[in-house]
């Protein structure tokens, strides 16, 4: 059996109407108002402060719709890889000017790294670097070094 | 067009759906910070900070987790949160008072009826702001304890517990109000 503390709670809670009490308890919520004078009096409070509450309307904004609409709007940036591209290759402002020109420099020199590495101009690089330098060690150490001291 | 169509456009920069989208929704973003700010130049401010946001991040919205309105009301709702933390007040002024509906009373009982909302308005301004903020989302702005507390970043309990404070504290005030007229 529920309880006034209870039912205060539910009407506080979801209001005075029975169609927004939680739907396992409105049977009993409705036998209680039924049955309780308490229960009918609380609800009678309650919607005597929420017909009030109805009555204080908010004000209109005439000159809002025209302020918001008309606001000056950043320009999008676009996804986090327009934004990437966009700080390594910027559209404007002082990178363009300076970030441009030393990337353009930069073309030379990469387009070097990129023909040396593909063409090795006589140097194997498919030796066993380890080995070869592991030989070419022991046969310094070999050399004889002494007729140079003298 | 939909709002998700709408929205997929203000992503792409289209300023024509933007302004549908404030169209749709300026209203109830305007009244929800009036109610939480109580006055027409930080409301207005706000409102109009709530729709730069939603410009610069309709990216983020998500429609399978929320419904526009909830997502800008929360906008809303953090904006004018920070704002009272930032100004640790709020300036009210009497706007409400001139707005109160009295059509359905007589003279004599609709001057008894003003009185009560323009009281009742007064309680309404001195409640904490989580309290108003639950108020205005349940019983002007129509959502739901679960969507409202999605909103206000809260559990549906502690939300049902605000909802709970600020309908009590009012009922008692209206009630030894009357009690009060009733023995004079």
């Amino acid at each position: 059996m529920i309880t006034i503390k209870e039912f205060t709670q539910i009407v506080e809670t979801h209001g005075t109407e029975p169609t927004h009490w939680p739907a396992e308890l409105r049977g009993e919520c409705s036998a209680f108002v039924a049955n309780s004078a308490a229960a009918r009096s609380l609800i009678h409070q309650q919607q005597k402060v929420e017909n009030l509450l109805d009555q204080i309307i908010a004000p209109d904004f005439p000159t809002l719709e025209s302020r918001v609409v008309n606001q000056l709007l950043p320009k999008h940036t676009g996804s986090v890889f327009d934004q990437i591209l966009n700080w390594l290759l910027p559209q404007n402002g002082l990178g363009k000017n300076i970030w441009r020109p030393a990337m353009v420099a930069c073309l030379p020199l990469m387009f070097g790294i990129v023909i040396g590495n593909f063409y090795s101009f006589g140097v194997d690089l498919g030796n066993d670097g380890f080995a070869y330098w592991d030989d070419e060690l022991i046969m310094l150490s070999l050399n004889d070094y002494t007729e140079n001291l003298f | 067009m939909t709002e998700e169509e709408l929205m997929m456009a203000v992503c792409r920069g289209d300023q024509s759906a933007y302004q549908a989208v404030v169209k749709l929704h300026l209203k109830s973003i305007s009244h929800y910070a009036f109610r939480i700010l109580g006055n027409q130049k930080d409301t207005e401010d706000i409102t109009q900070e709530a729709f730069l946001k939603l410009w610069t991040n309709a990216a983020r919205w998500n429609p399978e987790k929320s419904k526009l309105t909830t997502w800008l009301h929360r906008i809303t709702h953090n904006l004018c949160v920070d704002y009272i933390r930032k100004h640790s007040r709020v300036q009210t002024q009497d706007s409400f008072d001139e707005n109160i509906e009295s059509s359905e009373f007589d003279d004599a009982d609709a001057d008894e009826n003003n009185r009560k909302v323009k009281l009742l308005n007064e309680a309404i301004k001195q409640l904490p702001q989580n309290q108003r903020s639950a108020l205005a989302l349940c019983h002007y702005q129509g959502f739901s304890n679960k969507e409202a507390a999605a909103i206000m970043n809260i559990s549906v309990k502690a939300l049902e517990s605000a909802i709970a404070r600020a309908k009590r504290s009012l009922r008692q005030l209206v009630t030894e109000e009357s009690d009060q007229r009733q023995k004079l």
